[in-house]
This record gives C-alpha cells, sequence and structure tokens, in this order.
C-alpha cells in the first residue's frame, strides 16, 4: 500500500491506495486519514479485502488506540465493507455516517464502534482542535452521500466525484488534465444520477478555497485543476443510462 | 484465512440452516398426529363399546403431538441462536485471523506493537465464541435425541392402536387409518430428526 502524506502541518493528511497486492477484479480505491496529535480519522476506510493492508499501513502513522473515528461517505462496500473487521480491532471508536444508511451499513457488522448518524444538511467532526466539515453531496452518487472538507488543510475529500478507473500503479496526482478528461467521463455520466444535485453542489463547492481535491478512486487534483475539474464537471451532461 | 478455513465456514452455515428446513416438516407432522388423535377420538366416540380400548389411546396419541410440538419450538429457538452464534463464530474467526495477517506484515511498522492488545482480544472473542458455539450445538443434539423419544413412543402406540382397532367392527377401517397416520408420522419425524442429527454432526469448531 502507498502511503503518500498530502498535508502537513500541525496535523496530517494521509492518502492510501494503489495496493499492489489488491484482488484483480476488485476496484481501486484511495482512502485517506487525518491524524491529529492524539486521535486519527480514516476515511472511507475501504472493502473488506482491503482491511488488513489498510490497517497495516495506518499502523505506520498511528496507534491502534488512537484510531478514534471513521467516516463513510456513503454505503458502497469498497467504501466500508471492512467495518465488521474495524468493529472488532476498534470497539471504542466512532462512525460518522449517514444517518440514512444505518440500518443498511450495520449489516457489515457494527456491535462495539458507536454509529454517529449524520444528518442530512451534514455537521463537524472535531478531532482534537481540528474541524472537519461534513458536505452534502446527496445523489453524487449516493442517495444519501456526504464529502468532507477541511478548512485549514484546504482539501476536499470528494468520494467518487472526480473518480477516474485507472490501471494499477498510476500516479497519484492528475499531471496532465486535458488527458485525464476521457478516465472520468463515463464513470460520471453513469454514476452520478442527478443535474439538479450537481448544480447545488458545483455551486457549494465553487465557494470554497481548495488546494487539493481528493476522490475515492483515480488521481487527485490540485492547484489550477480543482477549478478545471469543476468547470468540466459543471458542463458534462449526467444520468446518461435512460433509454427510450 | 486459508480455504479450508472457509470451507468449514460454509458447511456450518449450510448445517445450521438445514436445520430450520427439516424441523418445520417434523412441526407439520406433529400437527398431522395431533388431528390423527383428533379423527381417532370422534370414530372411537361413536363405536362406543366396540372401540372402548381405543379410547384412552387417542389421549396418549394428543398428548404425544402436544410434547412433540412443544420440544420442536423449543429446539427451534435453540438452532435460531445457534445460527447467530454460528454468525459471530465467523465473524470473530475472519477478525483474528485478519489481525494476525496485519500484524506479520507490520512488524515494520511503528505502531506496530499497538496490535497487540486487540489481537490478543480478538483471540479471547473467538475462543469464548467458538466455547459457546460448543455448549449450544450440544444442547441442540441433546434436545434433538429427546424429541425422538415421542416418536419411538408413537410408533407403539400405532401398534396397540392396530391391535384395538381390529376388535372395532365396522370401525375397524377408520382406527386402522388413524393407526397407519400415527405410525406415518413417526417415521417421518424420526427421519428428519436423524437427518438433523447428522447435518450437525459435520460440525468441528476447535475450542
Amino acid at each position: 500500500m502507498k502511503i503518500t502524506k498530502i498535508y502537513e502541518g500541525a496535523y496530517q493528511w494521509i492518502m492510501y491506495g494503489r495496493d499492489p497486492n489488491k484482488p484483480e477484479k476488485i476496484i481501486d480505491t484511495n482512502q485517506y486519514a487525518v491524524r491529529t496529535k492524539k486521535r486519527c480519522l480514516l476515511i472511507d476506510p475501504g472493502g473488506v479485502e482491503l482491511f488488513a493492508p489498510m490497517l497495516s499501513a495506518v499502523l505506520h502513522d498511528a496507534p491502534v488506540e488512537e484510531i478514534t473515528d471513521l467516516f463513510a461517505s456513503h454505503q458502497d462496500p469498497d467504501i466500508i465493507s471492512s467495518l465488521g473487521l474495524w468493529d472488532q480491532a476498534l470497539p471504542n471508536a466512532k462512525l460518522h455516517a449517514s444517518g440514512l444508511w444505518e440500518g443498511f451499513l450495520r449489516h457489515f457488522g457494527c456491535e462495539n464502534i458507536e454509529y454517529i448518524p449524520i444528518a442530512d444538511n451534514g455537521g463537524v467532526i472535531s478531532l482534537d482542535n481540528v474541524e472537519i466539515q461534513i458536505v452534502p453531496a446527496h445523489y453524487l452518487h449516493a442517495s444519501a452521500n456526504f464529502h468532507l472538507y477541511d478548512p485549514e488543510a484546504k482539501i476536499f475529500m470528494s468520494g467518487d466525484v472526480g473518480a477516474a478507473l485507472e490501471p494499477a500503479g498510476v500516479p497519484v496526482f492528475v499531471e496532465d488534465f486535458d488527458s485525464h478528461i476521457e478516465k472520468m467521463r463515463f464513470f460520471h455520466q453513469r454514476w452520478m444520477p442527478s443535474e439538479q444535485a450537481k448544480r447545488v453542489w458545483i455551486d457549494k463547492v465553487r465557494d470554497l478555497e481548495i488546494d487539493i481535491l481528493a476522490p475515492q478512486h483515480g488521481r487527485m487534483f490540485q492547484g489550477d485543476d480543482v477549478k478545471r475539474f469543476l468547470d468540466w464537471f459543471e458542463g458534462l451532461q449526467i444520468g446518461m443510462a435512460i433509454k427510450n | 484465512m486459508n480455504t479450508m478455513k472457509v470451507n468449514n465456514a460454509k458447511s456450518h452455515f449450510v448445517a445450521v440452516a438445514s436445520i430450520a428446513a427439516e424441523l418445520s416438516a417434523v412441526m407439520e407432522v406433529a400437527k398431522e398426529i395431533s388431528l390423527a388423535a383428533a379423527n381417532a377420538k370422534a370414530i372411537a366416540f361413536r363405536a362406543g363399546e366396540k372401540a372402548k380400548g381405543f379410547q384412552p389411546i387417542t389421549d396418549f396419541i394428543n398428548e404425544l403431538a402436544k410434547e412433540t410440538i412443544e420440544l420442536v419450538n423449543d429446539i427451534n429457538q435453540h438452532a435460531f441462536r445457534l445460527y447467530q452464534l454460528t454468525v459471530n463464530e465467523h465473524r470473530m474467526s475472519g477478525a483474528y485471523y485478519k489481525f494476525e495477517q496485519v500484524a506479520q506484515n507490520s512488524t515494520k511498522m511503528h505502531y506496530a506493537s499497538s496490535l497487540t492488545k486487540p489481537l490478543n482480544r480478538a483471540k479471547i472473542n473467538m475462543l469464548e465464541c467458538r466455547k459457546e458455539f460448543n455448549q449450544s450445538l450440544s444442547r441442540l443434539l441433546e434436545q434433538l435425541a429427546e424429541v425422538m423419544h415421542p416418536a419411538r413412543a408413537a410408533r407403539v402406540i400405532a401398534a396397540n392402536s392396530r391391535i384395538e382397532a381390529s376388535q372395532a367392527g365396522e370401525y375397524l377401517q377408520g382406527l386402522q387409518a388413524v393407526a397407519e397416520s400415527v405410525d406415518h408420522a413417526a417415521q417421518v419425524i424420526h427421519e428428519k430428526v436423524q437427518k438433523c442429527r447428522s447435518a450437525l454432526s459435520v460440525i468441528n469448531l476447535d475450542s
């Protein structure tokens, strides 16, 4: 598992991904962590197949007892089917996820971890002195969906928005935006169902100061590529699977 | 987790789940016996003196059916609990084997030693869960053995019923049919319960 520090200040943002031992037919995912002085938040910690390499990689940055929080942007198995194993490893941790998905996510096993339901209008995750904003992103793509924004690190974790499906081992940042477009087009057109939801999200995200836009699949966007992505996404027609 | 462990887990799930299907068939048959008892009582009443010996037998048949239904209800609840324990055991073992894997792959990580506590806790949880599972399995096997007793008694009652029926004149056919029905039901219960026992006998969890 590749470990990349994407922000280093009074605390860190870390990206885990590009696992070389990932089974071939399983979609590649990016996991993120926010590591503060005494706490660690795992963001979309991944599928059950990824649990062992993921925990092993996190032990590079935090001891088990300081992994205090998990966040699931939505309910998909590549996001959080590892929950039953985290539940055994971190019995005192909290899971922040949509209240709407609670009855569904508990199927993965959640006997010990405390489920903190997120209301539809979002909220905040506090870690020591760091406040991470929970931004609603409903219908992008799941019916209850959230992204995270850290105004201090200027990182926006955008879930499936900005995702691209690429071969294993590609760089973690977009290097040439124009050539990256075709790797994102089908994914967004097919998985994102609502033009209205997209417009609301774009308006909201354009107001934020973002240095890094970090999706759950593919490469991250930094600097001017963040605005390029928002412009491209705004102009893209989505919800394309309906045929007369 | 290796393939053998995965296959074992699968066979446990199938074995425990298959009991529910067999028990539901036992319940149906027990209800049939109850119906046969009511039928026998009506015939014996009509036959009067000619079926005097048959009347107490109908009460026995009814008691037997009630006893079987109660036992099967208990066993069903126990089988459901065993299924929950199977799920728990599967989760606990899965977690323990994954943690072991993490421990092996993290020896060079800065915080590798912090895994010791969760690893030990997972092992204890897994062993406790297996112990509870094994205890529950033994109890269920005992209950299945218990339900064989009324089934055996039913066969004896069926044999007595045939003798009594032979003295019931024109009611012979009706009472013989009752005896046959009880005998058949007892055989089906015996067969289904045996199936449950053999399904469970494949389970072997090391504790």
